[in-house]
């Protein structure tokens, strides 16, 4: 097959073609949700879908709202961090941030790149920061816990 | 569903969850700070003489003629890491000579303020207690140097 | 293919100054500037070098840069390097999207890591970096701020007291060895500063803002 045949690469637009932004609800109890936004950028993303899998122990919440938390797990790049403020934005209210791993809380072992971002906290206000690189599934729990308690 | 802070029971030995400071066998030798990729540890120091070795000292027969001099060692003033940074690569723990550096399996020290990320020697001195003993050696590891 | 044949195929095939050499890891092509597509339209026909792998630069200080391609062939299951030398002042090569189509985001990329340009790309625009970034990262020279303007922790020396940042003396600045007086009981030596050593993988001319 001679190259010309072949179609250059290139991005096929701001269509989703994947699947879509994953949100799913984490009881904490007394009437609480939680609802977890996940930007999974880099390898916290997957300790972020573990945690998630998992059916852990969270504080138990005195208010009964349901509360979204916006979760940053991985290296933010300069060249993605307006898409990540938008997915900031779009995050319902009342919304709380999340910083999960040594790349989101302040550029990690990337910090001294050309090109990362040294924490999200630098465009985005972050609620709680959750150490480790990458942190274990039960430490979102407990960054979790966290956030409803530093919510009341 | 409790409130209870999450378990370290039955995780793996040698897990990495926190490095814990055990100052008294600290010298200052600043090799965890010089070998840190992240630049996370943070240690200030000075010098201090060592009582009883000045020149004479108690013993005049101690001190060779005209060549004695004071001795003087390291004081540790901070001893600090940056967890916000730290990428929990170990090499701290491995390059110290003195076995000041070790590890923990805790793991929940989430913090709403990134400068509460930052441990000082104290904290470092506290994470001390939850440090395990060493696991036996594995079937078929290579047997201990010393 | 072995590597025998791949070099006699080539010694065939292309120009005489086209080195060929075989190693380990493969059959490495040293093409220079002018064979270049020729180079690689022999890859992709004559060796069956059908899977394009990665394009990038290599910045070879004074010999300016060289461009360096992997293919491989998933027949015959061989791979071959093919790298050609550029100069450092205004370096430019023909695209090799003609010929291996995936080579067009290897080529943006290079294209704004290095700075080298690549004549007849459809679209050469930055890939990778944000809008607005001055410089090309990858190069050698390039000063990487952050351990620039961060002070390295292991600067000072084991018992030495810290020392504002404003009153440190200039790097290199020589300093005589306070070492011919015997200093007073329980005084501190000062480190002379020529002594000191520096952060690792920052080179001397970075030095602090």
């Amino acid at each position: 097959m001679a190259a010309v045949d072949l179609p250059l690469p290139g991005v096929a637009g701001r269509a989703r073609t994947g699947p879509g932004p994953g949100v799913i609800t984490v009881d904490a109890g007394g009437g609480c949700s939680l609802r977890v936004f996940d930007a999974g950028l880099a390898c916290c993303g997957v300790e972020v879908a573990a945690a998630l899998r998992r059916s852990g122990a969270l504080a138990t919440a005195t208010s009964g709202q349901q509360l979204s938390v916006f979760i940053v797990a991985g290296t933010v790049t300069d060249k993605l961090a307006p898409y990540v403020l938008e997915a900031f934005q779009d995050t319902p209210l009342p919304r709380r941030v999340l910083s999960f791993g040594a790349c989101a809380n302040s550029g990690g072992p990337y910090w001294d790149s050309y090109c990362v971002t040294k924490g999200v906290d630098q465009f985005i206000p972050v609620d709680v920061y959750v150490p480790g690189c990458p942190p274990r599934p039960e430490a979102l729990l407990a960054g979790l816990t966290l956030v409803l308690r530093a919510g009341e | 569903m409790t409130g209870a802070t999450p378990s370290t029971d039955g995780l793996p030995a040698r897990s990495r969850g926190v490095i814990a400071l055990l100052e008294e066998n600290c010298t200052v030798c600043m090799l965890c700070a010089r070998e840190c990729p992240d630049w996370c540890i943070y240690i200030e120091s000075h010098q201090e003489p060592v009582p009883g070795t000045e020149y004479g000292g108690e013993d005049p027969a101690r001190a060779p003629a005209g060549r004695g001099r004071q001795r003087v060692r390291n004081v540790l003033d901070r001893f600090a890491i940056d967890f916000s940074l730290c990428m929990y690569c170990g090499i701290c723990v491995e390059a110290c000579p003195y076995d000041a550096l070790f590890w923990s399996p805790e793991f929940s020290y989430a913090e709403t303020d990134i400068a509460a990320l930052t441990h000082e020697q104290g904290r470092l001195r506290e994470w001390m207690w939850t440090v395990p003993p060493p696991p036996a050696h594995d079937e078929g590891q290579r047997p201990p140097q010393d | 293919m072995a590597p025998e044949e791949i070099i006699a195929a080539v010694g065939g095939g292309l120009p005489p100054e086209v080195g060929c050499e075989a190693d380990h890891r493969g059959v490495m092509l040293r093409v220079p500037h002018g064979h270049w597509l020729a180079a690689l339209a022999f890859a992709r026909e004559r060796l069956d070098c059908d899977f394009f792998d990665w394009l990038t630069a290599v910045d070879e200080a004074d010999e300016g840069f060289s461009v360096v391609v992997h293919v491989y062939s998933l027949a015959g299951r061989h791979h071959v390097l093919l790298a050609t030398p550029l100069p450092r002042s205004s370096p430019r090569l023909p695209t090799a999207t003609g010929i291996y189509r995936g080579a067009a985001w290897h080529e943006r990329e290079t294209h704004e890591m290095f700075g080298i340009g690549f004549d007849g790309h459809p679209h050469l625009a930055p890939l990778l970096l944000p809008d607005g970034f001055e410089g090309h990262p990858l190069r050698k020279d390039f000063v990487l701020a952050a351990r620039v303007a961060k002070e390295w922790p292991g600067v000072k020396e084991p018992g030495e007291r810290p020392v504002p940042r404003a009153e440190q003396p200039a790097p290199g600045a020589q300093q005589p060895v306070p070492g011919a007086e015997r200093p007073a009981p329980g005084a501190e030596r000062p480190v002379p500063r020529a002594r000191r050593r520096g952060p690792p993988h920052v080179p001397d001319g970075w030095g602090p803002a």
